[in-house]
Parts: C-alpha cells; sequence; structure tokens
C-alpha cells in the first residue's frame, strides 16, 4: 500500500469492513436463526409464493392481451431448447463412441463395446513415485 | 501506399488513429485500465480439454483429455454438488484442479450437473443416486474400459457419491475421497431452524415452484454469511489496479452466484430426510427401499474439511469419519473455506497435492 493508500479514509474504512465483516455476519446469522425470524421467513415465503402466483397469473393475462409472452411462455422455449440441447449431446456421445469402434476397427482391433476409446488412449500402468506412502 | 490514397487522409483519421493507438497503449502498461471481462466466455472458465461420454437427464459426464503417456490404472470421477456449477475445479489455467490431476498423470472424469427442465421436477434423490449417478459409473466403465472407479465428490456430491457407494458397496467403486460433505441435518443450524419451523412449508413450495430456483438457493447460501458478498467487493475495490486479482474475483464472483435450480422433488427429500429427519447420520435414510447404511462402505475412504467452512461446518461433518466402515480412512481439516479449500490459490499447495498423493497408491 503507498502512502496516498494508507492515508486515504475511504479505504481505511473498506479495510475495517473487510476484517470486521465476519463478525457482523456471525451477528447477524446469529439474529435470523432466532425462532421468531424463522417462524416470519416460513410465513414471508409462503406469502411471496402467493403474491408472486396471483401477481403471474394477471400478468399472464395482460401480456396476452398486449400480443408479448410471459416468462411461462419463455420457459417453455427454454425447455424445448433444453430438450434439443439433450438430443444434440446424445447425438454427440453416440458419434464419439462410433468415431473410436472405427478407430478401433482400422488398427485391427476386436469390436467389443468396452474401452470405446482405449486404443487410442494412454497406457494406465503409471505408477506412483517410490518415495510415497498412503 | 499510393500517392493518392496518402492524400486521402485527413487530420480527423490521423487525430483517431493516434487516439486509439494511445488508449491502446495506456490500457496494456497501467494496471486496472484493462477491459473488464464481462461474460463467462470473456472469463474462459473450464479451458482443460473435455468431450462428453454421457448424457441423461440433468447429469453430463465429461471426459478431460489425457495429457500424459502413461496413466493410472483406475479412473477417477469427479461428483459436482447438483447445485453448483462444475467449473469451480477448472477455473483457468494454473487455477484448476482438474488441470492438476490430469497432469499428474490420472484418468479424469467429471459429473456436472444441467439445469433442470420444468418436465424434470419429478427426479428425486434416489434417482440422483441410483440412475443417474449409477449410469454415469457405467458409463466410465464402458468408456475406460476398466471396471473399478474411484469417486470424488465435492460438497453434496460427496453426499451422493456416499450414499451410492454405501448401497453398493461390492459395486464399482474402489476408493472415496469426499470434500467438505455434511451428513449431520443439526449441524446446518441456520437451515435447521428455518426448516423445522411450522411456518415453513416444503410441499407447497415444491408444488407451487416444481424445480427451486437457483436464485433461492443462491439466496439461502448467502445468509449463512450476509456480509460475505460485499466484503469481498471492498476487497475488489482495493485491489482494483491488480489485473490478476480482478479476474480471479470476477471468476469467483460468478460462480458463487452462479447456482443451479434444484429438482423439487430433490430439494423435498434434502429438506425433510435430510436437515428436518436428519436421517442421513442415523443410517435411517432410504432410496428405494434399501437402508443407506454407511458403515457398509468398506473402500479405502478421505474426508477433507475446511476450517472456515461456514457453509459445511464441522458439526454438519465430523461425524463422516467415524460412521464409514473402511480400515483405511483418514480424514484432513484444512486451512481455508468451502470453496477456496478446492479451488484458491492455497489449494495448489494444500489440497490439490495431498489428493493426487491418496489416489496415486490407491489408483494402481
Amino acid at each position: 500500500m503507498s502512502k496516498e493508500d494508507s492515508m486515504d479514509p475511504i479505504r481505511l474504512w473498506r479495510e475495517w469492513f473487510v476484517k470486521s465483516e465476519k463478525s457482523w455476519s456471525d451477528a447477524l446469522s446469529e439474529m435470523m436463526g432466532d425462532e421468531h425470524f424463522s417462524k416470519g421467513m416460513g410465513r414471508y415465503t409462503l406469502e411471496a409464493l402467493h403474491t408472486h402466483r396471483m401477481f403471474s397469473e394477471t400478468m399472464a393475462q395482460y401480456l396476452a392481451n398486449l400480443n408479448i409472452p410471459s416468462r411461462s411462455d419463455i420457459l417453455d422455449m427454454n425447455d424445448r431448447l433444453a430438450h434439443m440441447e439433450e438430443t444434440l449431446n446424445q447425438i454427440q456421445v453416440e458419434l464419439r463412441e462410433q468415431r473410436s469402434q472405427m478407430a478401433r476397427l482400422a488398427a485391427g482391433g476386436v469390436s467389443a463395446p468396452a474401452a470405446s476409446t482405449a486404443s487410442v488412449r494412454p497406457a494406465r500402468t503409471r505408477k506412483p513415485a517410490a518415495n510415497l506412502d498412503a | 501506399m499510393t500517392a493518392s490514397a496518402r492524400a486521402e487522409i485527413t487530420s480527423e483519421d490521423l487525430e483517431a488513429s493516434v487516439r486509439r493507438t494511445l488508449e491502446r497503449a495506456i490500457a496494456r502498461n497501467i494496471p486496472g485500465l484493462a477491459p473488464l471481462p464481462q461474460t463467462e466466455s470473456d472469463l474462459d472458465v473450464g479451458p482443460t480439454p473435455k468431450e462428453m461420454v454421457y448424457s441423461n437427464e440433468t447429469a453430463r459426464l465429461y471426459h478431460y483429455l489425457p495429457t500424459q503417456d502413461e496413466i493410472y490404472r483406475v479412473p477417477v470421477l469427479i461428483v459436482m454438488s447438483p447445485v453448483a456449477k462444475g467449473y469451480i475445479l477448472d477455473l483457468a489455467k494454473g487455477q484448476s484442479l482438474i488441470e492438476y490431476l490430469v497432469m499428474q498423470g490420472h484418468d479424469v472424469y467429471m459429473l456436472e450437473w444441467a439445469a433442470p427442465r420444468r418436465d424434470q421436477s419429478h427426479l428425486s434423490l434416489d434417482n440422483y443416486v441410483n440412475d443417474l449417478l449409477g449410469g454415469c459409473i457405467e458409463a466410465v466403465q464402458r468408456d475406460s474400459g476398466e471396471t473399478e472407479v474411484t469417486l470424488v465428490g465435492y460438497c453434496m456430491g460427496g453426499m451422493l457419491s456416499l450414499m451410492y457407494t454405501a448401497l453398493n458397496p461390492t459395486g464399482a467403486v474402489r476408493n472415496l475421497a469426499c470434500f467438505t460433505t455434511p451428513v449431520n441435518g443439526d449441524g446446518m443450524e441456520l437451515y435447521k431452524r428455518w426448516m423445522t419451523a411450522k411456518s415453513f412449508d416444503i410441499d407447497r413450495l415444491v408444488n407451487e415452484l416444481g424445480n427451486i430456483p437457483g436464485d433461492f438457493i443462491n439466496n439461502s447460501l448467502q445468509a449463512l454469511r450476509p456480509l460475505q458478498r460485499s466484503a469481498n467487493q471492498m476487497k475488489l475495490l482495493n485491489n482494483v489496479e491488480n489485473d490478476a486479482f480482478v479476474k480471479a474475483h470476477l471468476r469467483f464472483d460468478r460462480w458463487a452466484v452462479d447456482q443451479l435450480p434444484v429438482p423439487g422433488e430433490l430439494a423435498r427429500s434434502l429438506v425433510k430426510d435430510f436437515i428436518v429427519g436428519n436421517k442421513f447420520v442415523h443410517n435411517a435414510l432410504t432410496l428405494r427401499g434399501e437402508r443407506v447404511d454407511l458403515g457398509a462402505i468398506k473402500v479405502p475412504f478421505l474426508h477433507v474439511a475446511a476450517q472456515h467452512d461456514h457453509i459445511v461446518p464441522a458439526a454438519a461433518s465430523q461425524d463422516l469419519l467415524p460412521l464409514v466402515g473402511s480400515q483405511d480412512k483418514h480424514e484432513i481439516v484444512m486451512k481455508g473455506g468451502h470453496v477456496s479449500l478446492v479451488a484458491g490459490g492455497n489449494a495448489v499447495f494444500r489440497l490439490w497435492p495431498q489428493l493426487d498423493r491418496w489416489l496415486s497408491v490407491r489408483d494402481v
């Protein structure tokens, strides 16, 4: 830290905050673990759910009238994209296995399904350094 | 350049060119003025080359390409927590547990979880352990050609690995290592208090939302240390001239808020069976009609805990070692927090070499 930095009150305050953060966080967490807070937290979550539902239903109607997609429509699209991504993943995995099989056959190996790419991988013969104990 | 082209250069062009050159020179030479990375691709996380080997529901299994001529016989399967993205273990070159293990000659696979779709909210703890993790272990066996696999579970990934190994004690698992893995729900004090309050209703939450959103998980985690993120922002401001610090901070910060949603049924089970019922530590948890008895685990076992872990405190994980039935079992408590244990600057000197040593004598 330069001399100018050590005289900077904002920097000094930030450093104090970083150093004392753990104690403040512990105190806040302790407060949040209080029985009344915990009860309130549960109630708040349920109320937030209820509000969220009411608001979503109202907004969905409003957005539909305006011909604008709602969050639910976007999520539908997200699900369809995720489905397509999963299908692509499976095709990618399948292609990889096929490629490995062909490489093995070309190398004169057997076409057993196990160890699909083992023929092009390093030998599994590595040993630990002699001075290592368990 | 022709004479006519030279004649076309105006004073504005020249001024713009000089300004660009100066701006570039300043940005390159004065720390803190380099453009800040904005996106995941700018941050360049997950740099170790990998291939997808298996994909089923939310499970994605990757194989990291070996870089050594000779590798250890038993492949290592890293199991991530269903709420966390896997790139924390492969943040950047030189800051990657995966890269380190690959360079030490281990054959590394990683089971990462994708965000569940709405029609996947039915996926339960049973599906995660028996179908998805079980399916990945079979895929590793097929892909590597080896019948045995070493499991390394991080946080809740450790819980899944423990459950699988306990249910399949004579199965494919050769060794089991867990990092910061909770087994005692009573030790998760704040969550226990919240979730045992009469007003908390997990059934209603799941029925209403389907999957539990990532933001919900993120807020719950931040409640365990509410001011930590603000303190990290202060640290960032104090080190804003250090480009390496800024980039590392942004990578960690991005990961910390990048939590995955959890399928509703999995969340229901974690709350009811793990936190409220605390069945795991009492060997009372049942999956697909079978009791999960940690005493049935007989394979070599390692548990690594972090001294300053506020997410999985000692009270939540310290019962693990006595419960596991293995003869060859060790626990290491290291300096650091829940994340810095595996991915911080000091992990390079603390956890990674210890893990490599432990694996190398058992993966032959």
